[in-house]
C-alpha cells in the first residue's frame, strides 16, 4: 500500500476542501477502496476519511425516501420503508457481499466500487480502466465473468454492483455536492460505458462527494423484484442478475424496469425490454420477448457466452415473479 | 457409547484455546524485533529476470534488506533435489519457471513498509512462451519416476484388450478436472530466528517439523540438530503445508542477512502461486461388462502436470486397480511439463480425483446395463485385492452400502433421469464408493511421569485440525489407566521424538500406535515401581519419588505386509437443480465410512463432515484458472476461486461403521481425514445427472455446463 | 510387530528437587524396567549446567538477589521474556540460592547445579548480576542490574531497551556480498546494543569489539516515517494509545501492536471472515477496516469475549460441538456468529447458513457451526 495523508474532517464543507487536493479519495466504508489499495490497484494520495460526516440519515421526504450516503448497506436492507416500499432494493443489498461487507459498505461506496475484473485486480496485467493504453488482457483472457452489453474494444469488465442494479430499476437519482455546487443525476446515467475511456467510470468531477439518493414513489417500486444467479449458494458475484419492476393496471403493464447486473458495463437499463412490455399484458411469452430485446445487442466473448441466455432466463424468472405468471 | 469400535465424543482438548482466540499459529509467535520479509513474486510464467531495480525500494523508510537474485547469498544447498522434497527457488538465478517465482524478497521494521517497497521492486523479464494446459502438450507424455511409498505408474493384470473386446456392454469416457488449491484458511507463515552463525529456529506452519529441519539444515549447511522447527499449531494444511516451500528459507535468509528474526506471511493471492495445488487432470476410463453386471474390464488411464523442475505425480488411479472385483485392469499416468509450480499432494491426492472418474464411469455403466448403481458396486464387490493377491485386513464396504442406503432411502430412487422435480428444481440422487489406503509409518513418542503423577506424553507430529492433541491423549490416558485430564500430548517440535509427516491420514496409525506403546510400556514401568496395578493414586505416589521416563520406537505392524490394508465407504448425495440457471445445491448427503477403529466420535465426524464438504467444493465449484497466453493464475483469491460457504452446505450425515482391524496396526485405527472426500465429487455428478439428464464429465459443474 | 525399542529413563526433577534423580539410560526394556526400581533410592545431584554446551548461541546470564523460580514469576511476564529471548535466538541463565535455572525461548525451564564454569564466570565478572556470552563463550557485557517490579520484569526491560536500540540504528548494506554471509551479524549486533541500552557507562569484558555493520556508500537517507498518528484504539473495554502509520489495518494493529492476534488474517480482502471482530457491536470484517477509522469506537475481538474463566455461550457452543477443526477461522466464526444473533433476524437453520456465510472454514465444520449457533441461541 502506497503512503497517503489520512485526514478525518468532521463537516462538508471541510471534507470537500481536502477533496480538491491532487490524489484525494473519499473513504467510508473502506470495503472496495482498502481493497483495492492492498491490491496496488489504488493510489490515494490523500484519504478523506468521511465517516465522521452526518450522511447516515433515512428519511421519507416529499420527493421520496432519501437516504444518506453513509448509510450501510445492511441498515438500508433492513428499514422497515425500503422493505415494504422497495423489495428489490432490500433484496439486491441482502444478495450482495457478506454481512460483514454490508455492516461496513455504504451506499455511496457501493455505487462507486470498482470491477472484479482479476485482471484489473492485477496490476502486473494489461488493464485500459487501471493504466490507458496498456491493453486489455481480459478480452482473450479468461472472461466468464465479465460483461456482454455495454463493452468496447477496449473493456469488457463488468460492474458487480447488486445495490446499484436495483436502484437503477427504481429510477432513484444521486445526489452529489462538489466545488461546483450540488446537482442530482439520474442512478442510470451515474455510471458510463467505457468506449475508449473505460478508465473513467462515471459523470462525477474530481472532488465531488455523493451526499444522498433519493428514491421516488413510483408506481411500480413496491412491485419490485431482485433475481441474482451466481456459483455460490451466497457471497459470490452475479453471474448475471436483474432488478425488475410492474406496474400492472387492468391486466396490462403500464410502466416497467428492467436493469440487469453481472452482463453490463454499468448497471445496465434496458430501455428495449421496458419498451417491448409496457402497453401489453404479462405473460411468460411476453417476457420472454422483452428477455431477447435486452440482451439482443449482447456481445460475447469466449468464456461468457452463456451469460447471454442466462440473463434473458434471469430476467423472465424475474418478471414472472413481479407479473404473477408461473 | 459403549462400542469400544467407536471412541467416546471428547471435545477437543485444544479447543478452550482455540475458541478463546489463544491458539498460536506460526505468525503469532511472539518475538522481540521482529522484522517483516514479503517476497515479489515473477509475473511471467517462464523466462528470466533481465535487471531488477531494487532503489525505490531501498527508499522506502524502514526497509532492512531487499534480495534479488543479484545480491541474495548462494546457497549450494538450494539446487540439491531431495527425495521427498520439493525444488525451491532461492533467488540464486534469473531464471524464471512459473507464476509468482520469488524473484526478491524485501525485509523492513514494519509490514506496511515490506509490503510498500515490494510494490517498488521493478524486475524486468524476459519472457518466453508459456504452457498453462496439459491438452495442448499432450503429445509431450511421459512416464513418471516411482517416487514414494505407492508402487508404479503403471499396472495390469489379466488382458483388459481381449476382455473388453468380450464385453456385452462398454462404456469408455474421458473425465477431466481443474487445478484446485488447497487454500487452508492460515496462510502459509514462517517467523526464522538465527540464534548464532550456524543455528537456526523456524515456528513454521507446517505438517512436518522434521522434513522442515532436514530441509533447512542441507540448504544451509548446517547440521539438522542445529535447526529447531516448533509449531505448536497450524490453520488447516491439507497437503500444501507438506512440504517445505521457497518462503521458509528466504525467511531465514532475509533472517540471516539483517540480523533480525524476520516474519514472512504469504498473502492469500501468493497461495495459488507457490505451495502446490491439485494437477489438472485428463482422466480416460474404459470398463466393460456381462450383461449381469459383472465387469470383465477395467481400464484407467491418466494424464497429469508437473512443473518444467520438479516432478509430482497424482496417483489417481491407483485405487482402480483393487476397487472391483475384476480379472483384467490396466492403469497408466502419464506426466506433461507445465510452465506452473510444481503441483502436490492435496486431501485424499489420487483418490479424490480417481474416484470421481471411475465412479462416474460406474454410473454410466449402470445406466447402460439398466441395473441400479448400488446394486452393479454390490455386484463386484472385492473380497480380496486382487492387485496386490491379498486380503484385506479388514473390510465392511459392504456394510456401508447398506447403511448408507438405508439412512438415504436409496431403495425409493427413481430409475430414470429426470423422473423427479420439485417446483422448478430437478432432484436427483447419486452415489459412488469411497476407500482411502491405511498407512503406517515408523514414529517415535516418549512418556514422562511427572512429580505430579500427571504424565506428559510427546511426539514431534502436528494437530492440522485432524484432532491429534485430543486423540493422542485419549490414546495414551486409555493406556495408563488415567482420567484424560490427567494426561498432557505435546506435538510440533523436533526436539521431541521422531514423527512422520502429518498427512495421508497415516497419524493416528503411526503415532497413535506409538503413543499406545510408550504408555503402556509407562504404567509397566509404574507397576513394577509400585509392585501394585497402576490406578491414579498409584501413579501420583510413584512419582514423589522422582519422574520416570520412556521412549518407544513404532514400526511398522510386520502382520501388515500380508494384507491390504485400506479404509471404506458409500457416499449417497441429492442435489436440485435449477433448470433455468444451471445452479446446483447440495441438499442432502449420507456418508456412511468403515475406517477400523474411530478413537473419537466427535472429531471423527468432523474429519469426515470435512472431507465431504470438500467433495461439494470439488464437484462444484472449485477451479483454478490459469491466463491461456501468459500461463499465469487469474483466479487467485477467495472471491475468484471458490470454496464452499456455509449456504452450499446442508446439514451432512455421517455414519460410523464398527470395523475391526486386528492386523492394520497396534489399535486398529485406519484414518479418516481423507476419505470423506472420496466418492463424493462422483456422487454430487452422478446426482446432477440424475436430475437432469445431463453427464458433466468436466468439474467444477457450474451453471453453464447445464444451460 | 517388528522390534520397537524403549528407553526407560530416570530423568532429572524438573522443580527443586530435595533428591534429583538420577539420568540414566538404558537399552532394553527388561533392563530399564530393572533400573526403575531403584527409583526412589537413586539421589545424585541435578544436572549440572554447561555453559560450553550452551555455546553457539548468546546467553544472558542473570543473578537473582532473591528466590526465583520461572513458577513462581508473573506468566505474562515470562512469556514476555521467552519472547524477548527468541526474538534474540538467547538462552537465559538466572541463578537464584544456588541453582541455575536454564530458559529456553520454547523449553520448559530447567533448574541445573551451578557448577565451576559459573565460578569462574564470577572471577571474571566481579558481582555483575547480568552478564552477555557470546556464541564462542566470550563474555561481552555484565552490569549490575537494579529491578525495580522484580528480575523478570527487569530483564524483559532490558532485552527490549536492547532490541529497540538495535532497530533503531538497524542500518545494514542494502547489497549483501557473498563475504557478509556468514557473519555473526545478529550477534555482534546484538552485544554491541546490548551494551549500550543496559550499560552505557559499564563496558567491560573481552574479546573482539562488537563490530557494527556498515552503512553503504550512497545508501538513501533513512527518512521520518510518513505522518504516522495518534490513535487511540478501544478494544475490549481498554483504551490502547498508539502511533500509526495510517495505512495500518485495524486487523494489523490488534495483531502485531496489540499482541491480540485471536483475530486472524486469512485473505486481507474481506473475502475469508477470519478476522471478523464487532465494532460498535457490529460485525465486521477488520483486514477492510484502517486503524485511525475506528477511532471512538468500541472494538470488540475474541479475547474480549470471555468472562475470566467463563466462556461466552458461544465458545462453549463451538466447543461443545466441535464446530472447529483447525482453529484457525474460529474465532472469525464466533465473532460472527455472536454479531449474528445479536442482530436477531437469522433463526432458522437456512437463514443462520445465509447470514455465516461470509465466513469461510475450509476444514468445513459448517454442520457442526450452524449447530453451536443454535445452541447458543437457545442457551440465551
Amino acid at each position: 500500500m502506497r503512503p497517503f495523508t489520512y485526514v478525518r474532517p468532521t463537516d462538508e464543507a471541510s471534507a470537500l476542501s481536502f477533496a480538491v487536493q491532487p490524489g484525494a479519495r473519499f473513504v467510508a466504508g473502506g470495503t472496495n477502496l482498502v481493497d483495492n489499495m492492498r491490491l496496488d490497484v489504488e493510489r490515494p494520495r490523500v484519504l478523506v476519511d468521511i465517516g465522521s460526516l452526518p450522511l447516515t440519515g433515512i428519511e421519507d421526504r416529499a420527493d421520496g425516501l432519501t437516504v444518506g450516503a453513509l448509510v450501510r448497506n445492511s441498515d438500508l436492507a433492513e428499514h422497515p420503508l425500503v422493505t415494504s416500499r422497495f423489495p428489490a432494493l432490500a433484496q439486491a443489498l441482502l444478495a450482495g457481499a457478506s454481512p460483514q461487507l454490508r455492516n461496513a459498505a455504504t451506499v455511496g461506496g457501493n455505487l462507486l466500487q470498482r470491477t472484479r475484473c482479476p485482471y484489473f485486480r492485477d496490476p502486473a496485467s494489461a488493464c485500459n480502466k487501471r493504466v490507458p493504453g496498456s491493453g486489455c488482457a481480459a478480452m482473450d483472457g479468461f472472461n466468464r465473468s465479465h460483461a456482454v452489453l455495454g463493452t468496447s474494444s477496449s473493456c469488457i469488465a463488468a460492474h458487480p454492483s447488486d445495490m446499484d442494479v436495483a436502484l437503477v430499476a427504481l429510477d432513484a437519482t444521486v445526489h452529489i455536492r462538489g466545488p461546483q455546487g450540488a446537482r442530482a443525476i439520474p442512478a442510470a446515467d451515474l455510471h458510463v460505458v467505457p468506449g475508449d475511456r473505460p478508465d473513467v467510470e462515471t459523470v462525477m468531477r474530481a472532488g465531488e462527494l455523493i451526499t444522498h439518493v433519493v428514491l421516488p414513489d413510483t408506481p411500480f417500486a413496491a412491485h419490485s423484484t431482485y433475481l441474482k444467479v451466481r456459483d455460490r449458494a451466497s457471497f459470490a458475484f452475479a453471474l448475471a442478475s436483474a432488478a425488475v419492476a410492474l406496474d400492472v393496471q387492468g391486466g396490462v403493464i403500464r410502466s416497467a424496469r428492467i436493469a440487469l447486473g453481472g452482463v453490463g458495463t454499468k448497471p445496465w437499463r434496458s430501455h428495449e425490454a421496458e419498451g417491448a412490455l409496457v402497453g401489453k399484458a404479462p405473460s411468460r411469452a411476453l417476457f420472454a420477448t422483452a428477455a431477447r430485446a435486452a440482451l439482443q445487442d449482447a456481445r460475447p466473448r469466449k468464456y461468457n457466452a452463456f451469460k447471454v441466455e442466462l440473463a434473458q432466463r434471469t430476467i423472465v424468472r424475474a418478471l414472472s415473479t413481479v407479473g404473477g405468471v408461473t | 457409547m459403549n462400542d469400544r469400535r467407536i471412541g467416546p465424543p471428547l471435545d477437543r482438548v485444544d479447543g478452550r484455546a482455540k475458541v478463546l482466540g489463544q491458539a498460536t499459529y506460526s505468525a503469532e509467535v511472539p518475538a522481540g524485533s521482529v522484522a517483516y520479509g514479503v517476497i515479489v513474486g515473477a509475473t511471467i510464467s517462464r523466462g528470466r529476470v533481465t535487471a531488477i531495480d531494487a532503489s525505490e525500494a531501498n527508499a522506502v523508510p524502514g526497509v532492512l534488506a531487499v534480495l534479488t537474485h543479484e545480491n541474495a547469498p548462494r546457497l549450494p544447498g538450494a539446487a540439491e533435489k531431495k527425495e521427498n522434497a520439493r525444488v525451491v527457488q532461492l533467488l540464486q538465478d534469473a531464471s524464471v519457471a512459473y507464476d509468482g517465482q520469488p524473484v526478491a524478497l524485501v525485509v523492513a521494521d514494519s509490514l506496511e513498509a515490506a509490503q510498500h517497497a515490494a510494490a517498488l521492486v521493478r524486475p524486468t523479464f524476459e519472457e518466453e512462451h508459456a504452457e498453462s494446459r496439459i491438452e495442448p502438450v499432450a503429445g509431450t507424455a511421459f512416464v513418471p519416476k516411482p517416487s514414494g511409498p505407492r508402487p508404479s505408474s503403471d499396472s495390469h493384470r489379466g488382458d483388459f484388450d481381449r476382455a473388453y473386446e468380450a464385453a456385452d456392454v462398454r462404456v469408455a469416457q474421458r473425465y477431466t478436472m481443474p487445478i484446485e488449491n488447497h487454500n487452508p484458511m492460515e496462510p502459509h507463515a514462517t517467523l526464522a530466528v538465527w540464534q548464532g552463525p550456524d543455528r537456526l529456529a523456524l515456528y513454521d506452519a507446517t505438517q512436518w517439523v522434521f522434513g522442515v529441519q532436514q530441509r533447512a539444515a542441507q540448504i544451509f549447511g548446517i547440521p539438522p540438530d542445529n535447526v529447531r522447527v516448533v509449531t505448536k499449531f497450524v490453520g488447516g494444511a491439507f497437503g500444501c503445508k507438506g512440504s517445505a516451500w521457497s518462503h521458509v528459507f528466504l525467511a531465514a535468509m532475509g533472517a540471516k542477512v539483517t540480523g533480525r528474526p524476520v516474519k514472512l506471511v504469504l498473502t492469500r493471492q501468493q497461495m495459488f502461486q507457490s505451495v502446490g495445488y491439485r494437477p489438472q487432470l485428463v482422466q480416460e476410463i474404459a470398463l466393460g461388462a456381462r450383461h449381469d453386471g459383472t465387469l470383465v474390464a477395467v481400464k484407467h488411464d491418466v494424464l497429469s502436470q508437473t512443473s518444467r523442475f520438479d516432478e509430482f505425480m497424482e496417483p489417481a488411479a491407483y485405487a482402480t486397480r483393487m476397487l472391483y472385483a475384476c480379472d483384467n485392469v490396466r492403469t497408466s499416468h502419464r506426466l506433461v511439463r507445465i510452465d506452473a509450480s510444481t503441483p502436490t499432494f492435496m486431501r485424499a491426492p489420487g483418490e479424490s480425483s480417481g474416484s470421481y472418474a471411475l465412479e462416474s464411469a460406474m454410473d454410466e455403466l449402470s445406466y447402460a446395463l439398466g441395473v441400479d448403481p448400488l446394486a452393479l458396486r454390490i455386484k463386484n464387490y472385492a473380497e480380496r485385492d486382487l492387485e496386490e493377491d491379498k486380503p484385506y485386513s479388514s473390510k465392511t464396504l459392504r456394510t456401508c452400502y447398506e447403511q448408507g442406503a438405508t439412512r438415504f432411502g436409496w431403495t425409493k430412487r427413481k430409475r430414470t433421469p429426470r423422473a423427479t422435480r420439485e417446483g422448478r428444481m430437478l432432484v436427483g440422487w447419486g452415489m459412488a464408493t469411497a476407500t482411502y489406503p491405511a498407512h503406517q509409518n515408523p514414529a517415535s513418542a516418549l512418556a514422562r511421569l511427572q512429580p505430579d503423577g500427571t504424565v506428559l506424553v510427546q511426539s514431534g507430529t502436528m494437530d492440522i485440525g485432524t484432532g491429534t492433541y485430543t486423540v493422542m491423549t485419549q490414546l495414551a490416558a486409555e493406556a495408563l489407566g488415567l482420567p484424560v485430564e490427567r494426561v498432557r500430548f505435546e506435538l510440533g517440535d523436533t526436539t521431541q521424538p521422531h514423527a512422520p509427516i502429518e498427512a495421508g491420514s497415516g497419524t493416528v496409525s503411526s503415532v497413535g500406535s506409538a503413543v499406545t506403546t510408550v504408555a503402556t510400556k509407562l504404567r509397566d514401568a509404574v507397576r513394577t515401581a509400585a509392585s501394585a496395578e497402576p490406578t491414579p493414586d498409584v501413579y501420583t505416589s510413584v512419582a514423589r519419588r522422582g519422574p520416570i521416563e520412556v521412549r518407544h520406537d513404532e514400526k511398522e505392524k510386520d502382520d501388515r505386509k500380508r494384507f491390504s490394508c485400506h479404509s471404506f465407504g458409500a457416499q449417497f448425495a441429492e442435489v436440485r437443480v435449477d433448470e433455468d440457471f444451471g445452479t446446483v445445491r447440495v441438499t442432502r448427503v449420507v456418508g456412511a465410512f468403515a475406517a477400523g477403529r474411530i478413537l473419537n466420535a466427535k472429531t471423527a465426524r468432523s474429519q469426515l463432515l470435512g472431507g465431504m464438504v470438500w467433495g461439494i467444493g470439488m464437484a462444484l465449484l472449485e477451479n483454478t484458472v490459469r491466463d491461456e497466453h501468459s500461463a499465469r493464475v487469474v483466479t487467485k483469491d477467495l472471491a475468484d476461486y471458490h470454496v464452499p460457504v456455509h449456504a452450499d452446505v446442508p446439514d451432512l450425515e455421517v455414519i460410523m461403521v464398527p470395523d475391526d482391524d486386528p492386523h492394520v496396526n497396534a489399535i486398529g485405527a485406519k484414518g479418516i481425514g481423507e476419505i470423506g472426500l472420496v466418492g463424493m465429487g462422483a456422487a454430487i455428478a452422478n446426482a446432477v445427472y440424475h436430475a437432469t439428464g445431463k453427464r458433466v464429465r468436466d468439474l467444477p459443474i457450474t451453471p453453464e455446463k447445464l444451460l | 510387530m517388528g522390534h520397537p525399542s524403549t528407553r526407560v529413563v530416570q530423568v532429572a526433577r524438573r522443580e527443586r528437587a530435595d533428591c534429583a534423580a538420577i539420568d540414566r539410560t538404558s537399552s532394553g526394556h527388561r533392563e530399564a524396567e530393572a533400573r526403575a526400581q531403584h527409583v526412589h533410592r537413586a539421589c545424585d545431584p541435578m544436572q549440572t549446567l554447561s555453559l560450553r554446551a550452551l555455546r553457539g548461541r548468546p546467553i544472558v546470564v542473570a543473578r537473582a538477589e532473591h528466590d526465583w523460580a520461572p513458577s513462581a514469576e508473573e506468566p505474562a511476564d515470562v512469556e514476555a521474556l521467552r519472547a524477548e529471548l527468541r526474538g534474540l535466538g538467547a538462552a537465559l541463565v538466572v541463578r537464584s540460592m544456588g541453582v541455575a535455572w536454564l530458559l529456553g525461548a520454547d523449553d520448559v525451564a530447567e533448574p541445573r547445579a551451578e557448577g565451576t564454569e559459573l565460578s569462574e564466570l564470577d572471577a571474571e565478572t566481579g558481582s555483575a548480576a547480568l552478564v552477555l556470552l557470546d556464541p564462542a563463550g566470550s563474555v561481552r557485557f555484565s552490569r549490575t542490574l537494579a529491578p525495580r517490579r522484580g528480575l523478570t520484569a527487569a530483564l524483559v526491560d532490558s532485552l527490549r531497551a536492547a532490541r529497540s536500540a538495535l532497530s533503531a540504528r538497524q542500518q545494514l548494506p542494502r547489497t549483501i556480498s557473498r563475504r557478509d554471509w556468514l557473519m555473526t551479524a545478529i550477534v555482534a549486533s546484538f552485544a554491541a546494543v546490548f551494551l549500550e541500552a543496559c550499560a552505557p557507562r559499564a563496558r567491560s569484558g573481552r574479546g573482539p569489539a562488537p563490530t557494527s555493520p556498515t552503512a553503504p556508500g550512497g545508501a538513501a537517507q533513512m527518512q521520518q516515517p510518513a505522518n504516522e498518528l495518534d490513535v487511540v484504539l478501544h478494544v475490549n473495554g481498554r483504551d490502547h494509545a498508539l502511533r500509526l502509520d495510517p495505512r495500518v489495518s485495524l486487523l494489523d494493529a490488534l495483531r502485531e501492536r496489540l499482541a491480540l492476534t485471536g483475530t486472524k488474517k486469512g485473505c486481507d480482502h474481506g473475502q475469508c471472515g477470519a478476522c471478523t471482530v464487532l465494532v460498535d457491536g457490529r460485525r465486521v470484517n477488520a483486514c477492510l477496516v484502517l486503524a485511525p477509522m475506528v477511532q471512538g469506537a468500541k472494538v470488540t475481538t475474541i479475547e474480549g469475549l470471555a468472562h475470566g474463566d467463563t466462556l461466552h455461550p458461544m465458545q462453549a457452543a463451538f466447543l461443545a460441538e466441535d464446530g472447529l477443526q483447525c482453529g484457525y477461522c474460529t474465532p472469525g466464526q464466533i465473532m460472527s456468529a455472536v454479531g449474528l444473533l445479536a442482530e436477531g433476524r437469522a433463526e432458522s437453520d437456512d437463514e443462520v447458513r445465509e447470514m455465516m456465510s461470509g465466513n469461510v472454514c475450509r476444514c468445513g465444520a459448517y454442520p457442526n457451526i450452524v449447530r453451536a449457533i443454535q445452541r447458543a441461541r437457545k442457551a440465551g
